[in-house]
């Protein structure tokens, strides 16, 4: 199944700042959609609001699974978020954490051994199962993270800014798992403060304090606005501002 | 039994236990403090410094400074000052025999009350001797009085104060570690991060709180039965009352706190916010719960505060199951009213729980 998510007029005061100023949007299904924005855009409040950490001050947000309106509750079960800051046990290990999470999410044993040997595999932890996740280096922990998030087989997934302190290497690696997920036609949202991550989604969202500057595919963006990368846009529009 | 509470208890069991200075705090320190406090907290006072002053031909008077002595209360002052001692008795003027058949005369009591506790303890056992000594004749051959007072002391005969004490302390390690290790657990989850992956993940809110506080509910009960174990075993507290009340209560109050815990951990945002919000809870508890001073002797508005306190119907509980075996309505009304102080705290814990996160 595929899962759309489409918001309107979305609203978010958080104590004296509107965090979000009226987005609208729509995430398109299936794909990897990114929510590109500095710091304090408001990124990871959308996000919050999308997976139901937050209620909207004002503005709704609407989904969908293959094309028909769906509720939230109906979604909620197929829904993975993987937050920004560290949300990992430091004293649990890999396999602990696996185990963990494969019985929040009332996984069959016979599934969930399937999915965390796989995802062992293809995120090389097999040699650290036993290892505490407050000794992991940070692509690991991120890796990790996202194994928790992956192990239900969600249908739409949310990664606030999941490669941020991370070093290239295991960004690029992250990403490749990324593109993995979005082969099985996974909804993405993803977050991130690294203007050139845009490029690898299908589609972008660019925000700037609270507020959407443009939506679209990277390229057609870059071309409409005749720049090489997002991080000039956002420049122009604070020399602007 | 549910699995997501299931993997609550053993995430939750195995992060505790994993810790060694939490092993300490659950396991040791329980039984340390049992034993210091059950030792430091008495009402009793001992080897109090008695000063006499009698004529030397006074032998009644010296029969009375004996029985002082005996009663292991009084020790005979050092020094002939009156800093030397707590407690100086004066003879009557002429000698006590005399001051008897005159019919008139003062034995006088001076007590330093510098510490108020202490001198009204002086003062008790001093009149419970000189009545005692009045009670069985000045001297030997004469008839004791026609009319006698025959007290009988019951639930605990040798009025230790270890026996009613205990209890107490017993009640108030409970709170302290059920209400100190709750409300650091949930901050402990939103300090590091953890608490939005799981309220992110499709549980139920009633699923997460139960997950999260039934492990110290748990751990509580263990810990309960090792204070009530060293109750007994060290201070000799009788355990009259069916063991299964006594289980019961313990349940039931360590429901109470591990909800007030819960409550305290939505309010705070840090563990240091939570340690602080348990202390400002505890202190007040453990001052107006009865443990340590009557409640009935506190001013009416605070005496109806401490009707707020869930340690004070826990003591009360525990002093009636261990030393009178249990009052079915003294157990049934103080278990009723610990049931709805938990009820309550849950619920608003509960109440409080998504709040938060706006």
């Amino acid at each position: 199944m595929s899962v759309g998510v489409e918001t309107s007029g979305l609203r978010k005061r958080l104590k004296a700042n509107e965090a979000l100023s009226g987005v609208t949007l729509s995430f398109e299904p299936g794909v990897l959609n990114g929510v590109i924005g500095p710091d304090g855009a408001g990124k990871t409040t959308l996000l919050r609001v999308l997976i139901g950490l937050l209620a909207p001050t004002e503005g709704t947000v609407a989904y969908s699974v293959d094309g028909r309106p769906a509720g939230f509750d109906a979604i909620r079960p197929g829904m993975a978020y993987m937050p920004q800051q560290p949300s990992l046990y430091p004293d649990l290990s890999v396999r602990e954490h696996l185990e963990f999470f494969a019985d929040l999410y009332r996984l069959p044993a016979a599934v969930y051994r399937e999915r965390s040997e796989e995802l062992l595999r293809v995120t090389r932890l097999e040699r650290f199962q036993d290892r505490r996740a407050g000794r992991l280096s940070g692509g690991m922990y991120k890796k990790l993270g996202l194994m928790c998030a992956l192990l239900q087989s969600p249908s739409l997934m949310l990664l606030d800014e999941p490669t941020n302190g991370v070093d290239p290497i295991s960004r690029r690696e992250f990403w490749e798992l990324l593109g993995r997920v979005t082969a099985r036609k996974v909804t993405v949202i993803i977050s991130t403060a690294y203007m050139e991550e845009a490029d690898r989604c299908a589609r972008v969202h660019l925000l700037e304090a609270g507020k959407v500057l443009a939506s679209g595919a990277p390229a057609e963006l870059k071309r409409e606005r005749g720049i090489k990368g997002f991080a000039e846009l956002f420049l122009r529009l604070g020399g602007a501002a | 039994m549910n699995r997501t509470l299931l993997a609550f208890l053993r995430k939750e069991l195995m992060q505790t236990l994993r810790d060694p200075r939490m092993r300490v705090i659950l396991f040791i320190m329980p039984v340390v403090q049992m034993t210091v406090f059950g030792l430091a907290l008495s009402t009793e006072v001992r080897d109090i410094r008695l000063r006499v002053l009698r004529e030397p031909g006074d032998s009644a008077m010296a029969r009375l400074e004996e029985r002082f002595y005996a009663s292991g209360w009084f020790v005979p002052a050092a020094g002939g000052g009156e800093t030397d001692s707590d407690a100086t008795l004066y003879a009557p003027p002429g000698g006590f025999r005399r001051a008897m058949e005159r019919g008139e005369g003062d034995v006088q009591l001076i007590v330093d009350a510098v510490n108020a506790a202490k001198a009204r303890a002086i003062e008790a056992y001093a009149n419970a001797i000189l009545a005692g000594f009045l009670r069985s004749g000045l001297g030997p051959g004469e008839p004791p009085p026609a009319i006698d007072l025959d007290v009988r002391v019951l639930y605990n005969p040798a009025m230790e104060s270890a026996v009613f004490m205990v209890p107490g302390v017993m009640s108030m390690i409970l709170c302290l570690v059920t209400i100190v290790l709750t409300s650091m657990s949930f901050a402990r989850e939103r300090e590091g991060g953890t608490f939005e992956t799981i309220v992110s993940a499709p549980l139920h809110d009633w699923e997460i709180i139960l997950g999260k506080t039934l492990p110290y509910i748990l751990l509580g009960l263990v810990d309960a039965a090792l204070v009530i174990t060293a109750g007994v075993l060290l201070f000799s507290v009788p355990l009259r009352g069916p063991l299964w009340i006594l289980a019961l209560s313990a349940f039931v109050f360590i429901i109470t706190t591990v909800s007030v815990g819960t409550l305290i951990s939505t309010i705070a945002d840090s563990q240091q916010q939570a340690m602080l919000g348990g202390f400002l809870f505890l202190f007040p508890a453990i001052l107006m719960s009865g443990i340590m001073f009557p409640v009935e002797n506190m001013p009416p508005a605070i005496a109806w505060v401490a009707h707020l306190d869930p340690l004070m119907y826990f003591v009360r509980l525990l002093r009636n199951v261990l030393l009178k075996g249990g009052d079915p309505w003294v157990v049934g009304s103080n278990l009723a009213v610990l049931a709805a102080m938990a009820c309550g705290a849950a619920a608003l814990a509960f109440k409080r729980f998504r709040q938060t996160l706006n």
